[in-house]
Order: structure tokens, then sequence, then C-alpha cells
């Protein structure tokens, strides 16, 4: 992302998150008064939030580019391949046998470019880039997923993952030792 | 101005292609009412999802040593018996070949750490020894497809001495080789990003890499054959059941995914015998049994450049290359290789078992 860009973002991010905090220690023994308990929680939670959709936007930014840059990539690629197809089919009859003759020219040129295109590295690293900013997109998503689940007491994906990883674990040691008994007991 | 004439062969042309589209509904089946398995097995063996299938002999048996087939992890067995015609394992069945063959099912987020160990140690050394009690004998023929072959030849490397023979079908060996579009995509993928964040690979993103492959043949003329053959049963009845193969793939397991691209696409361990699986090394030195590698010259999911090299890296001294003029799938499910590629391998299954 370019600087004049991440400047200002940054900006907003800094000025929000401190308007945030200040008014949240301001106002936090007043209305710790009037407050009944857990519910206390979403000030923190709505802050967690915001923080992640401020660094979102980052991320949404070089998504956006990335995606320019890939549907420029396809959208060139198509344009030059139309262009052979148009010399090309100059010497090819205008008439209904020729149909498939024409169907062939383009499809063959078409594939051929596409086929280029896909296997060269400047597609190859800007679709790398590309699926890396929808991650990191995604992993903004998780997290304000987990805020939200762990104020409602369940499981965040990581705990989840845990058990997963747990159970994996628990399932090749049953299956060794079962080996193991057959072995010996020459079942 | 001067009136332009359409061509009435041109117009008469278009007519029927429309009405093909119009009648498709009356004369197709729903693809989702048509069943993929032809030849008859039964599930002998389970474990976590995975399923051992042993098919039914047809013909009385002519080899002692049974036949265990790795299917790949991308898209389902099904291709291998996809019509009676074309199916791959019926012809072994009926060369009197005695065959199973291991279906992976259906990963879910559960199993994301599934990786390598589990595929190879596990699933398919439990596999094995179901089938070598079942047959009681020491060791087995075993045929890997595509990244099932990947699978089968680290067995072999592992668990030499229960592989009789070993076949390969367009494996996926030496991923610096390998000249597809997906290996350029797979060397500029985050993998531990991918994987960390996503866990399982989904289906869709497998769909994404197949319709980069031969995006006009596969994605436009291929459904303007269909609609033009629309009245020829067989071409549609194959047709259809090629599309629902491909649209079924299960997702990969997020482990065995990230040690796949980084092991093989982006490290290209294997082929120098620097992958490590479940804590071992291995040693493509340590396949010595007979071996025979079949490859697909037109071949644009795994190049025969990424699947040749095994061919040159292990010990056999009983060791056979052939390579088809034909593709990917049309090496295991086509008229072409129940003529030339399936009674080849089955003389030589049988010289060997």
């Amino acid at each position: 992302m370019s600087q004049d860009v991440k400047l200002p973002l940054d900006y907003f991010k800094h000025t929000s998150l401190f308007w945030t905090d200040l008014l949240h220690l301001m106002s936090g023994k007043p209305i710790a008064l009037t407050s009944v308990g857990p519910s206390r929680n979403w000030a923190n939670d709505a802050k967690k939030v915001i923080t992640e959709l401020i660094d979102a936007n980052d991320d949404l930014i070089d998504f956006n580019q990335r995606l320019i840059e890939y549907y420029k990539q396809l959208s060139e690629t198509w344009i030059e391949s139309q262009k052979k197809v148009n010399v090309k089919i100059t010497t090819i009859p205008q008439d209904v046998e020729s149909l498939e003759a024409y169907k062939r020219v383009w499809i063959d040129i078409f594939e051929n470019d596409f086929t280029q295109l896909f296997d060269s590295e400047k597609f190859g690293e800007n679709y790398g880039k590309l699926v890396s900013a929808e991650l990191e997109l995604s992993r903004h998503w998780e997290s304000i997923t987990n805020v939200i689940l762990q104020s409602m007491k369940l499981p965040t994906r990581k705990e989840i993952d845990e058990v997963y990883k747990e159970l994996h674990e628990l399932r090749k040691r049953i299956t060794k030792l079962e080996k193991n008994d057959e072995k010996i007991n020459g079942k | 101005m001067e009136n332009e004439i359409i061509d009435p062969k041109l117009m008469e042309e278009f007519l029927s292609f429309t009405k093909n589209v119009t009648e498709a509904p009356n004369l197709v089946p729903v693809p989702d009412e048509i069943t993929l398995e032809s030849t008859p097995f039964d599930v002998v063996y389970e474990q976590d999802k995975m399923r051992l299938l042993h098919y039914r002999p047809l013909v009385e048996k002519q080899t002692k040593t049974p036949f265990l087939i790795s299917y790949a992890i991308i898209n389902r067995f099904h291709i291998l018996d996809i019509q009676q015609k074309k199916s791959w394992v019926r012809k072994l069945i009926e060369s009197g070949i005695d065959v199973y063959m291991i279906d992976w099912g259906t990963p879910s987020n559960i199993d994301k750490y599934l990786d390598f160990d589990d595929y190879v140690n596990l699933y398919m050394d439990n596999c094995v020894d179901f089938v070598r009690k079942e047959a009681q004998v020491d060791n087995i023929s075993v045929q890997g497809y595509c990244t099932g072959g990947t699978i089968a030849t680290i067995y072999s490397t592992l668990h030499p001495k229960k592989v009789r023979n070993l076949v390969v079908t367009a494996p996926v060996i030496d991923g610096w080789k390998d000249t597809t579009v997906v290996s350029n995509m797979a060397k500029h993928m985050k993998i531990d990003m991918l994987v960390d964040t996503i866990g399982n690979m989904p289906p869709e993103f497998m769909y994404y890499c197949f319709s980069i492959l031969k995006p006009f043949e596969q994605g436009l003329e291929k459904y303007y054959k269909f609609f033009k053959n629309i009245h020829d049963k067989e071409f549609v009845d194959n047709f259809l059941r090629i599309e629902k193969w491909l649209s079924d793939t299960p997702p990969i397991p997020g482990e065995l995914f990230r040690q796949w691209m980084r092991d093989i696409y982006q490290e290209n361990l294997l082929i120098q015998n620097k992958m490590y699986v479940g804590g071992k090394q291995i040693n493509l030195k340590n396949i010595t049994m007979p071996i025979f590698v079949q490859v697909a010259v037109g071949d644009h999911l795994v190049s025969p450049e990424c699947s040749m090299p095994i061919y040159y890296a292990v010990s056999s001294e009983d060791k056979t290359m052939r390579v088809y003029p034909i593709g990917h799938v049309g090496m295991i499910a086509s008229s072409f290789s129940q003529k030339q590629i399936l009674p080849e391998l089955c003389q030589w299954i049988k010289e060997r078992s």
C-alpha cells in the first residue's frame, strides 16, 4: 500500500482508538455505578472489534489492488487474443462449413495465450499475493468472531483446534497400541 | 444499402443447436441421479473416514498376489470405475487380478491434522496389512494414481518388504520439473498462512485450479459438444459421469496439503531424498521391487517431466516405463487405456504375481 493512503488510515486508527480508550477511562467509574456486571465487557469487546475493522481496512485496500491487477491481466490477455483471432480469421472462408475452423482457431489462440499467462511469473506472484490478502481479511473476520464467541462463553477456533489436535494424537496412539496388541497376542 | 442474407446452413445449425439445448432436460438424467460405482465391491476395512474396497471377482483368479490401488487425494476413486466399457478396475478383475482400492473418504475439520505420516504409515499400512492377512501373502502389488502415486511411492520406500510390485501412474515426484500451471501457483503460495488460516484445503480452491488448466477447451468447447451430441446416449452418459466425478472433490487435510505443497512443489525434497515422513527420511533408492511407471504426454495436471524422474531414482533392476499419447484422465478412463494401457499392465502384473 502506498504511503499517502496508509498515513491517513493510521491517523484515523490512532485518533479513534485514543478517544475510545480515553472515554472508556473517563467514564469508567461513574458508569460502573450503573452497570450490573458482565455486560460491561461489551465495552472492551467493542474496542477489539473496532480495532480489527480498522486493521481490516488496510488489507481490504491491498486485496482490492491485487484483485484489480488480477482482472487487468485477464482482460489484457483477452484483448490480445481477440486481436490475434481477428487477424487469423481473415484467412478462413466466411461460410457455415468454416464455422468449426473459426471456433478451433478461437479456442486454440485463447487457450494458448491464457495458459501462457497462468504459467507466467507475474500471474503467479499477483495471484499468490491476492490469496494472501484474502487470507488476511479472513483472519480479521476470525478475530472478530472470536471476540463474539468468547463473550458468549463459547470455544474459539484456536480452542477447537487444540481439541482436534489432541483427538488426532489420541487416534494415532490408539491405533499404534492396537497394532502392538495384535502383534503381542498374535491376533 | 446492400441486403445481407444469412447463410441458410448457418441458420439451420443455429436452430438445431437451440433445439438441442431446449430438449436437453427431457433427454438426459439429472446428474445427481447417476450412480458412479459400476463394479460391485465390499467394504472390507474401515478406519476413521478411510474405506478399503474389495472388488468382487468376475472370473477365476489368475494371480496369487492381490493388487491394491491407492487412489489420489483429489477427486474420488470413481474415475477408475466410471463406466463398464472404460473401467480400469473391471479390466483388471476380468484379467483375473484380485483388486482392492483405498477410498480416502471425505475429510472434515476434525481431520485437519492428518498428514503424510497418517496416510502412509497408518491408513495405507493398515490396508496393506489387512490385504496381506486376507490373502495370506507376505507382500502385495501396489498401484498409485496421481497424488496416490506419490503416497504409494513413499509407502514403498518405508515398507519395501510389503510391496511385491509397484505401479505408478502419473505420480507427482519432481515438483520443480512440473511445467503445469498448478506448479506455478503452488510456488507463489504462502502455504503456512493458507493452512493456518483455513485449515483443510476446500474443494472450491481445487475447482479454481482445475478451471485454469484448459479454460476454453474445458469451460466452453466441452459443453458445446455436450449439447451438440445430446441425442447420442453413450456420449451423454459418459459426459455426465465425468462431470459428476469432477464436481465431487473432497477437501484435502490441511497438514497433508501443507507438506505436499512445501516438500514437493516448493522445496522439491522427495526426488532429492530429503523428505521426512513420520520422522523417517524418504530414500527412493529403497525401492528395489519391480516398478512400472506410466506417464501421459498430454498430461496437463502432472507433466511427464514431473513423473518420469522416479524411473531413474529407484534401485529396482526390473523397471519399465511407458509414455502414452493421451492425457491425465484419458490414461485411466478411456477406450485407449482399455485397448493399449491396461492389456500391457495386466500382462506385466501377471508375470510378476
